[in-house]
């Protein structure tokens, strides 16, 4: 959420759901499931505040170019998108 | 003939027109309805021959104003030439029948601020996608980008679709809601 939040272009979407495991003994142990993680690279600047505030570094550059899109908002990947960017194929 | 006898000389053969120097430029001031023959006239009689750029403002008591720079060439010599917009809704003859560069020109111009240019050959949005709402450039149009979509920053991990309205949080340097006005004619500086 930090991402999101220190983005100065406001160009990162999150949103998630939280789920419950069920256990014997003590209350349920409640986890964050990400639903939608989006990067609209129309407004992306390229400043990389989102990489630097992210505690668990889950952010990096990576040196794979955006692909060009039709239209503006082609130009917002989705994570399924955005793991090309991780794994550099 | 230097470039400011030029301009006296295309003020004073158009009626209603009138010159200002500002900063060694000047800047001929033609009335709406003759603004297609000063740019024919500046083309042929004087030189003029090279279309800069075509653009508006809105002035302070929002009236549109369109400008032409227009460029004489060997010596190379410049020329401002500006109409007010008086019509309501705002149009103004298209120069493209004077200078065929003023057409993306126009099209800008007439996206940004709300113009009509009648006779433009193809009118139609330049750079803002289609479905965009608002002349951007006229001063009473907000950033509505900021104002109408809600922050993402808001959620909360667990959250998703639009941030639960309990506690309104603002992003950093986004004045509050109501202060969206530019500093009002006392000096209120929002």
């Amino acid at each position: 959420m930090l991402c999101a939040r220190e983005c100065p272009d406001w160009c990162i979407e999150i949103d998630s759901h939280t789920e419950e495991e069920p256990a014997a003994g003590r209350r349920p142990r409640t986890r964050h499931v990400l639903d939608r993680f989006a990067i609209d690279y129309a407004l992306c600047m390229y400043c990389g505040i989102c990489i630097e505030v992210c505690p668990f570094d889950a952010l990096s550059w990576s040196p794979e170019l955006v692909a060009p899109a039709a239209g503006v908002t082609g130009l917002i990947l989705e994570r399924d998108q955005l793991g090309v960017f991780v794994t550099g194929s | 003939m230097t470039g400011h006898e030029r301009a006296e000389a295309l003020a004073a053969a158009l009626p209603g027109a009138s010159l200002t120097t500002s900063f060694g430029e000047a800047t001929v001031d033609v009335p709406a309805d003759a603004w297609r023959d000063a740019l024919r006239l500046a083309r042929d009689d004087h030189r003029l021959g090279y279309l800069d750029w075509l653009s508006a403002y809105e002035d302070t008591d929002a009236v549109l104003v369109v400008v032409c720079h227009l460029v004489a060439l060997e010596p190379v010599e410049h020329l401002l030439v500006r109409t007010r917009v008086d019509a309501v809704p705002p149009s103004l003859p298209s120069a493209v029948a004077v200078f065929r560069g003023a057409d993306w020109h126009e099209r800008e111009a007439a996206e940004m601020f709300g113009l009509t240019f009648t006779g433009h050959p193809a009118p139609g949005p330049l750079l803002l996608p289609a479905g965009f709402e608002g002349h951007p450039l006229r001063k009473g149009f907000v950033l509505a980008a900021r104002a109408a979509r809600p922050w993402p920053g808001a959620k909360e991990p667990g959250e998703s679709g639009p941030a639960v309205r309990r506690r309104r949080t603002l992003p950093p340097g986004v004045p509050a809601a109501g202060r969206w006005r530019p500093a009002d004619q006392d000096g209120e500086q929002p």
